[in-house]
């Protein structure tokens, strides 16, 4: 408390110094008002969650509720990670020096990706909190297709992942291993494909590419605790629509389609890879809990099409597709489809004609 | 056509805030159901203590959202089109929003149910029982078994010597076999492994002419009985519970299983 206090006070001197007039019991005021505000609006929707509650009346029809409960679903299991990606990314954006992170990798560009392939291991954030952490990356000074491979990566490389998968399937028919392998060689053959596009600005959308433009200490004298709390603003912004609107699209088609027309396909070792990736296209879990999501089908379906899922899902489903289009355009997220898809079904075929 | 300037601004606003209100909005209701021991209708109980101290990390960054404001505004101004986009983005999450703090919690239904086969053959063996370890097991135990337990036995063997005599006393939710919806309904439950998007439906086929007299399909059951070869002649179901005794009972604190 008493940093920030301090960091108030040298805000406050610094925005005189800048040529505002300030008048700062003035600021002070206004201030506490907002936060009044705030914490009164937080204790308003307790407040109506409290009394809503019991209101069976405000009930919905079995289909319409199962949408809403599968869409809810989706959003409360994504959303701790999603904020953790919010707080990584401010600690990279806000709190670490800039040239810190560029002066440990390494200058060859093949093995500078393959460093950074595995930053997730310091990192350990699932794909939904990786979009905000990436786009911090790019921001500090990676390039486009650096923080690809970060972004395709650190998902399957992190510690999370890794003993969840560990803890579900162990050391069983090669699976954690085709994960860790396969995550590893698409991340890289992703980031080497887009390192060779000549005009790398061009793959991200507009408006993101000017934020990169933009110097990121603009010396207005805005404290770090300021720019903190501003990115996270800002980047909830832009992330949490597009989650909800990943999570209604995934509600809704799990409620019109069968699961059976899925599983039918299992024992196939073509239409049972195709099919896992159809499922792990719809179903959108984040890859920090995928592992135990497919337990289950586990005895069904072959051990490739279980590794294409957990390869394919964390790159590439609904709700990820809706939060990278925060960054990419719509071009390069086809582009980034199509190889993906085809080198995890690869992947997950060489598993399952040698395990 | 100029742009009115309250309507700009009021975007503005709404581009700069709508962030942090769904973020309060998701928050709330996270924390709202943690208390009242509601989050696992939508995760596996070991999720939940993460996803409160997460929510709570974000709701210190909300209130600080609202006290440590910019003093100017970076955000570049929208275009026309991407007004109309985000306008369509939020109007859709508002929705759902509206629904995570109005609408009260609910299980998933018989609607999902038929969605996902019951008792299908994907489960994995390793939930519930396996008939070689149950061989030295004792009525008392018999009797505690879950919808999930009896329903993997029944998917390994179809012998009859094996489940008679043996006590079933199961609580679960009514759905009709579509088979033969006027004799038989399962006694369901769904089975969590990550969160409520996995659920895969199981259940103990009962065999009770007219069951539609006493019960509603939706509605929380608790079936006492035996195992008998099925009377019904349409149902695929070559064993099914014949009840002594079937009530229904409030839904449990637990409506999933794990």
């Amino acid at each position: 408390m008493s940093s920030q206090l301090q960091d108030r006070r040298s805000r406050r001197s610094h925005e005189a110094g800048h040529g505002h007039p300030v008048d700062a019991a003035k600021i002070r005021r206004r201030q506490f008002v907002w936060l009044t505000v705030g914490i009164v609006g937080i204790l308003g929707l307790f407040l109506l969650r409290a009394v809503t509650a019991d209101q069976s009346a405000l009930g919905l029809p079995d289909k319409a509720q199962d949408f809403l409960t599968l869409s809810i679903s989706v959003i409360v299991e994504s959303m701790p990670f999603v904020i953790l990606g919010i707080v990584l990314s401010i600690a990279v954006q806000v709190w670490v020096p800039d040239t810190w992170i560029m002066r440990v990798l390494p200058r060859n560009p093949f093995l500078r990706r393959a460093a950074i392939s595995f930053i997730g291991v310091f990192l350990p954030v699932c794909e939904c909190g990786n979009v905000p952490l990436a786009r911090g990356l790019m921001v500090k000074g990676f390039t486009v297709s650096e923080s690809m491979t970060f972004l395709l990566a650190a998902p399957i490389i992190n510690p999370i992942t890794i003993i969840t998968t560990h803890q579900a399937f162990g050391w069983d028919n090669g699976i954690l291993v085709g994960r860790i392998v396969g995550g590893f060689v698409i991340a890289n053959l992703i980031g080497w494909l887009f390192s060779r596009h000549a005009e790398q600005d061009s793959l991200l959308t507009p408006k993101f590419a000017r934020e990169c433009r933009v110097p990121d200490s603009h010396g207005h004298g805005v404290s770090r605790w300021q720019e903190s709390v501003a990115l996270f603003r800002r980047e909830s912004s832009i992330i949490l629509p597009a989650l909800f609107i990943g999570a209604v699209a995934a509600g809704a088609i799990q409620s019109l389609v069968p699961r059976s027309v899925l599983v039918s396909l299992g024992s196939n070792p073509l239409w049972s890879i195709l099919a896992m990736m159809a499922l792990a296209f719809i179903i959108s879990v984040c890859s920090n809990v995928d592992a135990f999501f497919i337990l289950p089908f586990a005895s069904t379906f072959m051990p490739g099409s279980i590794v294409s899922f957990l390869v394919f899902g964390p790159i590439i489903d609904i709700k990820m597709l809706a939060l990278l289009r925060t960054t990419f355009t719509a071009k390069t997220l086809v582009q980034l489809t199509a190889v993906v898809a085809l080198a995890s079904a690869l992947i997950g075929l060489i598993v399952n004609y040698v395990a | 056509m100029s742009p009115d300037p309250t309507r700009t601004r009021f975007l503005r606003h709404a581009q700069r805030w709508r962030g942090v209100v769904l973020m309060s909005v998701v928050v709330v209701a996270t924390l709202w159901l943690a208390a009242t021991n509601q989050l696992i209708l939508y995760i596996h109980p070991r999720y939940v203590v993460f996803t409160v101290i997460m929510a709570v990390i974000a709701l210190v960054f909300v209130g600080a959202s609202a006290f440590l404001r910019e003093p100017h505004d970076h955000d570049a101004p929208p275009t026309r089109r991407q007004n109309v986009l985000s306008a369509a983005a939020l109007g859709l999450s508002a929705v759902i929003a509206l629904g995570l703090v109005v609408v009260p919690p609910a299980t998933l239904s018989s609607a999902t149910l038929e969605q996902r086969a019951i008792n299908d053959s994907g489960l994995n063996d390793t939930q519930g029982q396996s008939v070689a370890a149950v061989g030295s097991t004792t009525d008392a135990a018999f009797a505690k078994f879950t919808v999930l337990d009896w329903s993997s036995l029944l998917r390994q063997t179809s012998e009859l010597s094996f489940f008679s005599g043996k006590p079933v006393d199961v609580v679960g939710f009514v759905s009709a076999d579509p088979d033969d919806p006027d004799n038989m309904f399962f006694v369901s439950r769904f089975v969590i492994t990550c969160c409520a998007v996995d659920a895969q439906p199981v259940g103990v086929p009962v065999y009770a002419p007219n069951w539609k007299d006493d019960f509603a399909v939706d509605q929380w059951v608790r079936v006492a009985g035996g195992f008998e070869t099925n009377p019904s002649r349409s149902s695929t179901q070559s064993i099914a519970l014949l009840p002594d005794s079937a009530k229904v009972v409030e839904q449990p604190g637990e409506p999933y299983l794990y």
